[in-house]
């Protein structure tokens, strides 16, 4: 499938819409009112993010790039309904996020986003192929075709060769790409991932991006990360700094 | 499908994938597993033989009172049993003979005959080593004393209607375990008394082996005309006994004679045999106490230890869980995977427990017998064990409902 140009992106509706998004987090618990009595301060607060806008739609890979602390986890979490804005609105698709129950948003989550994060994460104890199948017990699928389409996707991350071996038994590069195929089981229309080819070498990191690449054919995707060979696949380039965007271009 | 046919389908994937990482899991984690296994275990054993040996003692303490075939027991004050010497009762009721002769008028009871324990000092021909042994003294052998090898001793002719003037029948009988530690036979001499000078000029002679005394207080002893103990021990003047065993008449009514021995001796304690034994083990409240705060500990244990055991799990797995709630799964099957490995923890632990109880208690048995004389002092209570596993997985159900109620109230995020 073709890369749409600009002029034909904008004209799609948005997979994910951030408005004027702020979120701020509060450091240890409120006083209470005999807290107050007894003179306890208010908890410092922190704000991450502060009034982003930021729009992405099917087909696109948007890169947040920017310094630790800058923001980019935290938007990421926003966009995957993962946190909920102090202010503004998240929308999936005509969604918003914050007027969904959390059990909404967890189905949300489960049918419509897959997240990849830096540590893979899987359970030490289920081959590669029982790691990519358990969300679809979630949705009720059948054994044999929750087998049938994590075999297809292990296959697709290049693991069809490996798909019982367990976590213990698998490079950390391979570990990655089972993590991507288990995001991409449930089909989802977004893909998030925070640092993604943090914790790889670099040929390792090389086939992991390849691998969004991929991904990016019929879905939207966001990366998280400051390493800039992973961002140089990026359509779109967002950079965070404190809490803010300085600069959106295309890559 | 309609939408319960969905929930119903959705349920179904749910358990059975829970039981597939509880089995991935335990297989995985076999050292973790085979330990909690042993905990629980353990805990089941604590409290099937705990339990076992207090049904025990209650079961050997009734059928002591059974075989002593006695009907009311007379004593003064609590029947403690004496902190020293080699075991027995202490003995508190004084002038035992005047009162159980008194007793013995009495309408509808066929004798009333006084029973002492006092400890007293043994030894051989060769007079050098002492032991202690409990003395029982009781005024005629009669169908009450077993005797299983020999011939019982002629009677109590030295009280002599409370002259102590009677000629000594001289006669002993001891039990198996006081000939073993004595190395002596029917027929051999021994020496006893209260004090090692009185014990040096009391000779008797050993007549029949008796098991009679040594079951009922769970110690060797060295049976013997009540005057006879009480001249070797210095006690004639006091005459003290531990009890005053009552026979009543055939066609006396138990009730009526107890209540009117009450009204006429009401400084003394009148029981049946059942509540005989019952202030025989109140007066062990502590032992007993000790015994439930055992039971207690052990299932505090195993539930502390299972629980431990799957925070433990959860921790390690706690990142791996934090994705993929992260990524939209249902805590409910995370925390089925952890009800999971509980109840399997407790199933099998508890029927280790469970197949171990039997050689344990058998064992056990083995031990009390060299060890207090009791033979079949801990039960095997077959619906003691069947409770006692019930318990082992509710445990490990309890257990695990608390770690998973852990999982199902931490943020993913705090993990990621």
């Amino acid at each position: 499938m073709a890369v749409p140009t600009l002029e034909q992106r904008t004209t799609v509706p948005p997979v994910v819409n951030a408005a004027s998004v702020t979120k701020v987090y509060t450091r240890g618990s409120e006083p209470g009112r005999f807290g107050r009595l007894i003179g306890r301060s208010e908890p410092a607060t922190v704000e991450a993010v502060s009034d982003v806008s930021l729009t992405i739609r099917p087909g696109e890979i948007v890169g947040l790039a920017g310094p630790s602390g800058s923001g980019k986890s935290t938007l990421l979490h926003l966009l995957a309904g993962l946190e909920v804005p102090t202010e503004g609105a998240v929308q999936y698709q005509d969604t918003d996020l914050a007027s969904l129950s959390n059990r909404r948003r967890t189905r949300l989550r489960l049918e419509e986003i897959g997240i990849v994060f830096q540590q893979f994460h899987l359970l030490d104890s289920l081959s590669a192929r029982a790691n990519v199948a358990l969300p679809l017990v979630e949705l009720g699928v059948g054994r044999r075709k929750r087998r049938q389409r994590a075999s297809e996707l292990l296959e697709r991350v290049g693991l069809g060769d490996r798909i019982s071996h367990r976590p213990g038994e698998l490079s950390g590069g391979e570990q990655q790409r089972v993590a991507i195929a288990r995001a991409l089981v449930t089909d989802p229309t977004l893909v998030v991932a925070d640092e993604p080819t943090g914790e790889l070498d670099t040929e390792t990191g090389r086939r992991v991006l390849e691998e969004f690449t991929r991904v990016a054919e019929d879905r939207a995707v966001v990366l998280a990360s400051h390493d800039r060979e992973t961002l140089a696949i990026a359509d779109r380039i967002v950079r965070l700094q404190d809490g803010t965007i300085v600069d959106s271009a295309d890559a | 499908m309609s939408e319960i046919g969905r929930w119903v389908r959705r349920w179904i994937a749910r358990i059975r994938t829970a039981g597939a990482i509880t089995f991935t899991q335990l297989r995985h984690q076999k050292l973790r597993l085979g330990l909690a296994i042993i905990g629980i275990s353990l805990a089941v054993l604590a409290m099937t033989l705990l339990v076992g040996t207090g049904v025990g003692v209650i079961e050997t303490g009734e059928q002591q009172f059974d075989t002593a075939d006695r009907d009311l027991w007379m004593t003064a004050g609590e029947t403690r049993l004496t902190p020293t010497g080699g075991g027995g009762f202490q003995n508190t009721l004084y002038d035992s003979r005047s009162v159980s002769e008194n007793v013995s008028q009495h309408d509808g009871v066929r004798n009333a005959v006084p029973l002492a324990f006092q400890t007293v000092y043994v030894t051989t021909e060769d007079k050098e080593e002492f032991r202690t042994f409990v003395g029982s003294g009781t005024p005629a052998s009669g169908s009450s004393v077993q005797v299983i090898d020999g011939e019982s001793f002629g009677g109590d002719p030295h009280y002599a209607g409370g002259t102590y003037d009677g000629e000594r029948t001289g006669e002993v009988l001891i039990d198996r375990e006081t000939a073993q530690r004595l190395d002596v036979e029917i027929g051999d001499t021994l020496y006893v008394g209260g004090s090692y000078a009185a014990a040096r000029e009391n000779e008797v002679t050993v007549v029949g082996i008796s098991p009679t005394f040594e079951q009922m207080l769970g110690a060797p002893t060295v049976v013997m005309p009540l005057s006879e103990l009480h001249q070797a021990t210095g006690s004639t003047q006091t005459e003290p006994a531990t009890f005053i065993t009552i026979t009543l008449e055939d066609d006396a009514d138990l009730d009526a004679v107890q209540r009117d021995l009450q009204a006429q001796y009401p400084e003394y304690e009148i029981r049946s045999n059942q509540e005989q034994l019952e202030a025989v083990l109140q007066e062990q409240v502590l032992v007993l106490a000790a015994g439930f705060t055992l039971v207690v500990l052990a299932i505090g244990a195993g539930i502390a230890l299972t629980v431990n055991l799957l925070a433990l799990v959860i921790y390690q797995q706690r990142h791996a869980f934090a994705v993929l709630r992260a990524q939209g799964l249902s805590s409910s099957l995370l925390v089925l995977s952890v009800v999971g490995q509980g109840l399997a923890i407790g199933v099998i632990g508890g029927l280790l427990g469970g197949l171990l109880t039997p050689p344990s208690v058998s064992l056990l048995n083995r031990m009390t017998v060299a060890v207090v004389g009791f033979d079949g002092l801990v039960q095997l209570e077959p619906r003691l064990i069947a409770g006692s596993i019930v318990l082992a997985i509710a445990i490990g159900t309890v257990a695990a409902a608390i770690a998973g109620w852990r999982i199902s109230r931490t943020p993913p995020l705090e993990y990621l």
